[in-house]
């Protein structure tokens, strides 16, 4: 028998069953309602909008957290947006993702000493002692006050920084004055590339 | 009794984004399967218990032409009006909402004789967790229409879903078909009056997918 | 872009040239398909037919990086069959300028070119002006100097039969191709140009975007609904990014960086500012010395003072042609010259090109600091392939930092949006935002030049960072957008209005040169009102216009303009070419509809002005002395390309682009072991070097490995099947990918031979998922534009073997 004919044929099996709620008491429908438990959940989360973390369409997203355990638990296209009413491609539809219900994510300070061939775990104050440390032994070791000519450059070659488009403008323009205001001239991103 | 909800698949407005098939996972909690490159765009490779709604891609030459042509398929379950799959529910393993028509496997479907399920329905769709046997597919998210919002796919999609009232929806369909037929006189909405999730195609369904129509 | 997205829905033709908008910008297709719905057409052209070109009413074949080839032709044609829109070409661009008797164009170079130094001496490369200073021009366009017509002679030579044996599309679709588009040179229709990588990732990038420039302005469609020249840029936040210059050639608000020439801050910004003659023209970038003042105030604050120059002396200057560009960096790096490296939010060791060397150069520094959200193969590149880790003796360090959704702040679209977003939870473990580390480590350093001083501290010291919230724990990106928006420095009365030191300036036309006011980016001035509403984060879906302008969600600069040269959409009464879409009007005395670029009436009243403001001639120009390889765009071959000349002249690549010559950048063009163009690009499920999204299962589902597209007929000829792996080969690198064969991809006839394109993604990575394979970065060319320095990601040459 062709599958065509029985799509013609099913009303003649009976129709199931026709559900008229959620009120209906029925063993076989437990799953049904389960389902529910998400939507439910939207209507008692604690929901902001983001931007989308890709392309530069500027695309709007909800993102709800469950008040009780402060989980995120989704992320959708917001429909109020007038970009991307909503929409989403693969990847934004796909934002939740990149939350920490990836167990990928970092969330740890790492660090690996010369010749070393793993990552461990630091503190903060480690790290940013230490970075700042090397920042300055460098800098001062290698910094330009005259160029051939003579003339003031206030300036260090030996160091170098790139990024990022991926963080939000305050915190390039934060980006920026860290890096000029250190005498950086090796600084670029995303953008030329 | 209003006549329900149905979904409009234009593939002429689809672009492949694959935004639909990545909402469904996000919104039902559907893990990610493990794939490989076979040489095509498409992945899964088809639908499973964890892949309710797949984007199927299929290319090709046109006819007498080096010109090539890329169709992108959205396929999930169609909601049929009358689903032939309910042969295999003897105690309401398979439900139909009435409110919206959305045709709903429980968790009872485990008890239920899969291959019959899967063999009476016309497009191919219900599948099966191998290790709890419970038999599943799309669920037009009925949650969430009973929530007020759009199917995960539909609010997800930038170019080819709409959702609504089934008679707006077929309305619509009309409509849409009429102006392809201009430019594409293969133009169909493919089973419309049997289904809830009706496809639009400009070409032979055939090309789009084995399952494309009943 | 000078428009955004939902401005695309306008369009009467659209051109994607260069980009793959449906697969690399999804929901751009949500407004290119409002525009088709309404009979608007689509053109794509592009090496591969893609998702795009699946929508597309004509799909144009080309041969990567031969795009002034057929825009060339396309102006040839226009100008030709005077396709042009007369009234916007006479009035609003230098058309009927007079281009000096000394300039020339012979052999493929223009006049002015020095071989030894690479460099063009632009002096020739100018327009006759009278004796007032104001250019001349001829309306008529009959003078056979006025620029129409020079620009006509240089494109001449780009006759079909040329342009189609340079890029590979038949005559036909060439023709299709600028009859259709050409259309647009009407009032009353509109041609939008979208673009993106595949146009900027080229020696000749930033030519062939100007190619696209001229094109639109030949048909008088820039400025206007539905029109636009409209880079779809890449990246989250890149527009943000660029506008606050993590680049080293400018500062925040596109004013050029200091160079060793310019010692004081007088010197630097008297030439920074461009002078007119014309009372007609607006010279907006007059006002530079305010914004340059402002960004000092903003940055060294009570120290920027009158007689210290307001701390210019401590920037730090680059020599008058010094190059620190990402690949002169790396470059540099890979000579061990970099002992340093910051690297955040990025992975360079698959997203530059020639990832060997990039790969190699990392080993050099004495130490590396990554910030992230995700581990990736610039991270942990001491463990990569063929290195053994206890040989690499860079110490590094991996911070995590937070993602979009854990943070407050403002990303830009590219329609130049800026949009606050809202933090949803709190950091994640140790997580930090970037603002915050950055701003932690200058704490930490000014602690210790206090304490200890050192080279130069005046720079450090002085830098205001005081961006920490109360508790010391994070980034406050609310105070820092009112910096950047700019402050009142001290009480200050402008006109019969008062302002109280610390409250935001209302916008960049009150930012004074006297220290007065501070601002940190002027292009942003504005986002911020004087009682502090932050208009960044406003959600108002009103729609005045009905053109889906959106003037009260979120801020776009300049000053909420959402489409930029709006003037140009007039004529010279002030009434809009197109009363369908009227974008602006001037009505009762002042300008209704978009916020107008400027004040002033309309070219044909007392007191109107030029357009194009932004230039110092008022009008926007075909002939012009900008880019530092020619006052028009001309073809040359990618650096690493199948022809061994250059069927247009004498000169094969770009005269200007810098050769680097490590043991690491061999080159291998028209060379038999490398017959194959690669063309390189991304697919939508991943992004960019796949450091995010690989990290991800659903994504990873649905592109899980490393792949070639090929012809049928190219597989055919050497018997590889679909689904099979082979090894890709090309002069510097090699890696296995499984091959794709589809009838998407084709070989082109160049200069009567068939030549065979293959194309990859650069999404892949050693790292994760194990068996996904590698970037085909390991195969491009480290060579960038002459004039931005954009690598030439989108063509070179490889060859393919079945996999050993």
């Amino acid at each position: 028998m062709k599958r065509r004919t029985f799509l013609k044929m099913s009303c003649c099996l009976g129709a199931g069953l026709a559900l008229s709620g959620l009120g209906l008491d029925l063993g076989a429908v437990k799953a049904y309602a389960a389902d529910m438990k998400k939507a439910d959940a939207l209507k008692t989360a604690a929901q902001s909008t983001t931007i989308c973390c890709y392309c530069s369409v500027g695309c709007g997203l909800i993102c709800s957290v469950d008040k009780a355990s402060g989980k995120i638990f989704n992320i959708e296209g917001d429909p109020e947006h007038p970009i991307n009413e909503g929409a989403l491609c693969a990847k934004g539809a796909g934002l939740y993702q990149v939350s920490v219900a990836n167990e990928h994510r970092l969330t740890k300070v790492q660090y690996r000493k010369p010749g070393s061939d793993k990552w461990e775990q630091v503190s903060w104050d480690f790290a940013l002692n230490r970075i700042a440390e090397l920042i300055k032994k460098e800098r001062d070791k290698s910094f330009i006050t005259k160029n051939e000519k003579g003339e003031v450059v206030n300036r260090v070659q030996t160091l170098s920084l790139m990024g990022s488009s991926n963080v939000l403008s305050e915190e390039c323009w934060a980006t920026t004055q860290f890096a000029r205001g250190l005498g950086y001239t090796y600084i670029d991103h995303q953008a030329r590339v | 009794m209003s006549d329900g909800k149905s979904i409009l698949v234009d593939t002429s407005r689809c672009t492949g984004c694959r935004g639909c098939q990545v909402a469904c996972k996000q919104w039902n909690g559907l893990a990610a399967e493990q794939t490989t490159q076979r040489g095509t765009y498409q992945n899964p490779p088809d639908f499973s218990h964890q892949t309710y709604k797949l984007v199927r891609f299929a290319e090709g030459k046109r006819e007498g032409s080096r010109e090539p042509y890329w169709y992108f398929f959205s396929d999930m379950c169609r909601h049929c009006v009358n689903p032939p799959c309910m042969v295999a529910s003897e105690n309401n393993e398979i439900v139909q909402d009435e409110e919206t028509g959305a045709v709903i496997y429980t968790e009872a479907t485990k008890n239920i004789d899969f291959e019959m399920a899967r063999g009476s329905c016309p497009y191919n769709v219900p599948r099966q967790n191998p290790e709890t046997k419970v038999v599943s597919k799309c669920t037009m998210c009925f949650d969430r229409i009973k929530s007020g919002m759009k199917p995960a796919c539909v609010l997800a999609c930038p170019t080819a879903l709409d959702f609504g009232e089934r008679e707006d929806i077929l309305k619509l369909a009309e409509e849409r078909v009429a102006e392809l037929k201009k430019v594409y006189p293969k133009a169909k909405a493919i089973d419309a009056e049997d289904v809830r999730v009706i496809f639009i195609v400009t070409d032979d369904p055939k090309k789009y997918h084995e399952f494309a129509e009943a | 872009m000078t428009n955004h997205w939902i401005d695309l829905q306008h369009s009467d033709v659209v051109l994607i040239q260069g980009s793959n908008a449906a697969e690399n910008h999804p929901i751009s297709f949500k407004w290119v398909m409002k525009a088709l719905q309404k009979g608007g057409k689509l053109i794509h052209v592009d090496p591969r037919f893609t998702r795009t070109s699946s929508k597309a009413h004509v799909y144009a074949p080309i041969r990567s990086g031969t795009d002034i080839a057929f825009i060339g032709g396309m102006i040839k044609y226009i100008i030709e069959n005077k396709k042009y829109f007369e009234d916007y070409v006479l009035n609003y661009t230098n058309a009927g300028f007079i281009v000096g008797e000394k300039y020339s164009f012979k052999d493929g170079l223009f006049s002015g070119y020095d071989p030894k130094t690479r460099r063009y001496d632009k002096s020739t490369w100018v327009l006759e002006k009278d004796e007032k200073g104001i250019p001349k021009q001829d309306k008529t366009l009959k003078h056979p100097r006025c620029v129409l017509n020079v620009m006509y002679e240089h494109y001449k030579r780009y006759d079909l039969d040329t342009v189609s044996s340079i890029t590979g599309t038949p005559k036909d679709k060439l023709l299709e191709v600028y009859e259709l588009y050409s259309s647009t040179g009407v009032k009353d229709k509109a041609g939008t140009v979208m673009y993106a990588l595949g146009q900027t990732q080229s020696t000749i990038g930033v030519q062939k975007i100007r190619s696209l420039c001229i094109l639109q302005l030949l048909l008088g469609n820039i400025g206007i609904c539905g029109g636009g020249v409209n880079a779809l840029r890449g990246e989250p936040n890149v527009q943000g990014s660029t506008d606050h210059a993590i680049l080293y050639h400018y500062l925040p608000g596109y004013l050029p960086v200091p160079r060793s020439n310019r010692q004081t801050v007088e010197q630097y910004m008297d030439a920074a500012t461009p002078k007119t003659s014309d009372p007609r023209s607006a010279n907006w970038w007059g006002n530079t010395p305010k914004y340059v003042v402002s960004l000092l105030k903003s940055w060294f604050g009570d120290a920027a003072k009158p007689e210290n120059g307001f701390g210019y002396s401590w920037l730090p200057k680059c020599d008058v042609h010094q190059n620190c560009d990402v690949l002169h960096m790396i470059d540099d790096m890979y000579k061990g010259k970099i002992k340093g490296y910051f690297c955040i939010g990025q992975n360079p060791c698959g997203s530059l090109p020639n990832s060997n060397k990039v790969r190699a150069a990392m080993t050099k520094l004495e130490w590396m600091v990554h910030v992230n959200i995700f581990d990736n193969e610039s991270a942990s590149f001491w463990k990569g392939p063929g290195l053994d880790p206890k040989k690499v003796k860079t110490e590094c360090f991996l911070l995590p930092a937070t993602a979009n959704i854990e943070k407050d702040g403002s990303q830009a679209t590219s329609g130049r949006w800026m949009q606050w977003l809202h933090k949803a939870i709190p950091n994640p473990g140790d997580c930090l935002s970037t603002g915050a580390i950055v701003t932690m480590l200058m704490h930490k350093l000014q602690a210790m030049y206090k304490k200890d001083g050192g080279a130069m501290p005046d720079g450090i010291l002085n830098m205001r960072m005081d961006y920490l919230t109360a508790d010391g724990k994070e980034f406050d990106a609310l105070k820092v957008a009112k910096r950047i928006n700019g402050e009142f420095e001290r009480d200050t009365t402008i006109g019969d209005k008062s302002y109280k030191k610390g409250q935001q300036v209302p916008g960049f036309g009150l930012l004074q040169v006297d220290g007065s006011t501070s601002s940190g980016n002027w292009l942003c001035c504005g986002s911020f009102t004087a009682d502090g509403q932050n208009l960044m984060d406003r959600r108002g879906k009103e729609d005045p216009t009905g053109l889906g302008l959106y003037p009260n969600w979120s801020f776009a600069w300049p000053v909420n303009r959402r489409i930029v040269y709006n003037r140009a959409s007039v004529d010279q009464n002030g009434n809009p070419y197109n009363p369908a879409r009227p974008l602006l009007q001037w009505k009762d005395g002042k300008w209704v509809g978009d916020v107008a670029d400027g004040p002033w009436p309309p070219m044909g009243q007392e007191g109107g002005k030029l357009p194009y403001i932004m230039k110092p001639d008022g009008v926007a120009s075909f002939f012009g002395p900008g880019p530092g390889d020619g006052p028009f765009p001309e073809h040359y071959e990618p650096l690493e390309g199948p022809l061994k000349q250059n069927l247009l002249s004498k000169q094969h690549n770009s005269p200007i682009i810098t050769i680097f010559k490590s043991d690491m950048d061999k080159i291998a063009t028209a060379d038999p072991k490398y017959p194959l163009v690669l063309t390189t690009y991304s697919a939508t499920e991943h992004w960019c070097s796949g450091g995010i999204t690989r990290w991800q299962s659903w994504l990873n589902e649905a592109m899980p490995q490393v792949y070639i597209e090929i012809s049928e007929e190219l597989a055919q000829e050497r018997g590889y099947k679909n689904g099979e792996w082979v090894t890709i080969k090309s002069a510097r690198g090699q890696l296995d990918a499984v091959a794709m064969v589809t009838p998407r991809i084709r070989p082109f006839t160049i200069d009567g031979k068939t030549v065979h394109l293959v194309g990859m993604t650069f999404n892949y990575g050693w790292l994760y998922p194990k068996n996904a394979g590698d970037t085909c970065n390991i195969l491009t060319t480290f060579v960038g534009d002459g004039n931005a320095g954009t690598p030439e990601y989108k063509a070179c040459m490889v060859n393919i073997a079945k996999k050993a």
